[in-house]
């Protein structure tokens, strides 16, 4: 990919049920739909419309970003570090998987 | 003195400027917009009724932070945030963030679980004028918490 999401994790050897803070960024157009291009046709919407990350299995955070989210869409969250795994994250748009990252946690 | 291939080099160089302003042009005239801002927040009310069903929202337990001016209306950084102690028996099920003015309020929806262990997000928006953000989160024992803040934007440069 030429432009792989950019990932910074608080700390990937937390210790049991420490928060831990992820920021993550895309490079993504997010066309809102409402605009024209210089001939007065609408630019096609092209939205990232999905956010997810898991620790392992477990759902930690499903956000959908609408048409408000700034270009290049930055996610900062936080997630309780209840067992070593791995922290995978997905991008999707319409057309499917937009990007992917992970990250090792390991307990200390 | 100069060598043939400087002129080369120089004129490759001219060339790729000249592309260079083209294409800050043609991006300019890109910026025609049918997006209009809400003429108040009532279609944000609809949207945060439907989320709060029958249930009320009690202005507590949740912080919005965002600057008090957004300087660059592209990408106003916003974050919210349950204030009260996220447990495994209490957590936020749902959020969401309201811009009450933009083409289409309803800036973006989260959800959590109770492997979360905790309801902290920060994102960034594009808001088209000044307006009120509002925040809403539904826990999992049914309350609805709420924040609201006003910010001021420079108009007409968020790129909707």
């Amino acid at each position: 990919m030429a432009n792989p999401p950019r990932i910074w994790i608080s700390n990937e050897a937390p210790a049991k049920d420490e928060i831990v803070r992820v920021r993550a960024q895309v490079v993504h157009v997010m066309e809102s739909g409402l605009r024209q291009d210089e001939a007065g046709n609408p630019i096609p919407r092209d939205t990232l419309e999905r956010f997810e990350a898991r620790l392992n299995e477990a759902l930690l955070l499903d956000w959908q970003p609408e048409t408000a989210v700034a270009q290049n869409p930055y996610i900062e969250f936080t997630f309780r570090a209840r067992e070593s795994g791995v922290l995978k994250m997905v991008w999707s748009d319409a057309s499917g998987i937009f990007a992917e990252a992970e990250k090792t946690i390991t307990l200390s | 003195m100069t060598s043939c291939a400087d002129l080369t080099r120089r004129r490759v160089l001219v060339a790729g400027a000249a592309l260079g302003a083209g294409l800050v042009l043609g991006r300019a005239q890109a910026q025609t917009s049918s997006a209009s801002a809400q003429p108040d927040s009532r279609e944000s009310d609809r949207i945060a009724a439907d989320f709060l069903g029958e249930a009320t929202a009690l202005p507590e337990g949740l912080a919005l932070d965002l600057p008090a001016l957004g300087d660059n209306p592209a990408a106003v950084p916003v974050r919210v945030h349950v204030t009260e102690a996220i447990t495994d028996e209490l957590w936020c099920e749902e959020l969401i963030v309201l811009a009450e003015r933009n083409p289409m309020p309803l800036a973006c929806r989260f959800r959590f679980t109770a492997a979360s262990g905790s309801a902290d997000v920060a994102v960034r928006l594009r808001l088209i004028e000044t307006m009120h953000v509002r925040a809403l989160a539904r826990m999992s024992d049914g309350r609805i918490l709420e924040a609201r803040q006003q910010i001021t934007v420079a108009a007409g440069g968020c790129g909707l």
